[in-house]
């Protein structure tokens, strides 16, 4: 199909990067493979540049293909624990916005905690704010289970954030009495 | 301590999950794995008929290659059953010709008490 559209790569690295090395980050949980992981997406974008049609097909086919390319690095790797996710807080230097909340800094963590495919219907919902209908062409998964998987992990999530904040509340009282 | 209202849970999943910036690395190695990658002769970008008339050549390089190695052992096998067979003949043969010469002897043996 002809289309008029000239993709420019380096233009296309600029403004898809963070989006695909946070996508990769969130779901691996690892710093060092989610470069990797922009890498060769970028690169396989590289090889079929010839068959992107639009600056958005550009973006949908880069999620599709970081998710893709994340969950096979997760089937290799189980890496998911707490404590790689505090350790990339630690190296990582920027955050996307001050933790002023005693939940906002650990939301990432329980994130993690969270099974590979509700993590993934989580993180292209709130990070890249896509609806159901969006992440489910992106996963290739149905639209209904895209829904099941958003409603489950927000649930789990939500519970996590309590018990945490109970904890939370409890350090803080018990810090206070000492 | 009040906790935060969980009504506007989702909101602060969505302020929480912004994207991370790249490390600023990325793109500069990105750009050269990129650069390396053409420079590298591909002999895999050759036209597909091209590479479809080269593996065929290959694999029937392969079969014949196979075939011949599978053919040659078994004539060679062959051979040394035809030779094992022979040498079982010749003995057999030797055998009988010795067996005949001992009946001879014992008929005459035979012969001469009789007398």
């Amino acid at each position: 199909m002809a289309h008029d559209w000239q993709p420019d790569f380096e233009q296309l690295v600029d403004e898809h990067q963070s989006m695909v090395f946070s996508l990769a980050l969130r779901m691996t949980g690892d710093r060092g493979l989610a470069e990797e992981i922009a890498q060769d997406v970028f690169l396989e974008l590289d090889r079929h540049l010839g068959k992107i049609e639009s600056a958005a097909h550009a973006c949908f086919w880069l999620r599709r293909v970081a998710m893709s390319r994340s969950a096979d690095a997760l089937r290799r790797r189980k890496v998911r624990q707490m404590d790689q996710w505090v350790e990339i807080k630690e190296h990582h230097g920027l955050q996307p916005e001050p933790r002023t909340s005693p939940l906002g800094g650990r939301l990432e963590g329980l994130l993690a905690t969270l099974p590979d495919p509700q993590r993934a219907a989580l993180v292209l919902r709130y990070q890249e704010d896509m609806t159901p209908e969006e992440i489910a062409a992106s996963l290739d998964a149905p639209v209904a289970t895209v829904k099941s998987h958003l409603q489950r992990g927000l649930k789990l999530l939500r519970a996590k954030a309590v018990i945490h904040l109970k904890e939370y509340v409890r350090e803080k009282e018990y810090a206070r009495g000492v | 301590m009040e906790f935060e209202p969980m009504d506007d849970f989702e909101e602060q999943l969505k302020r929480s999950f912004q994207r991370w910036p790249a490390p600023p690395s990325l793109k500069h190695r990105l750009m050269e794995n990129r650069r390396r990658r053409k420079e590298r002769p591909r002999w895999f970008a050759l036209p597909r008929e091209v590479l479809v008339a080269v593996s065929l050549c290959v694999f029937a390089g392969v079969f014949a290659a196979l075939y011949g190695g599978i053919a040659s052992y078994h004539a060679e096998q062959q051979r040394k059953g035809e030779a094992a067979c022979r040498q079982v003949m010749t003995a057999l043969r030797i055998t009988n010709h010795a067996l005949n010469h001992m009946n001879k002897q014992l008929a005459a043996h035979g012969r001469g008490s009789q007398e």
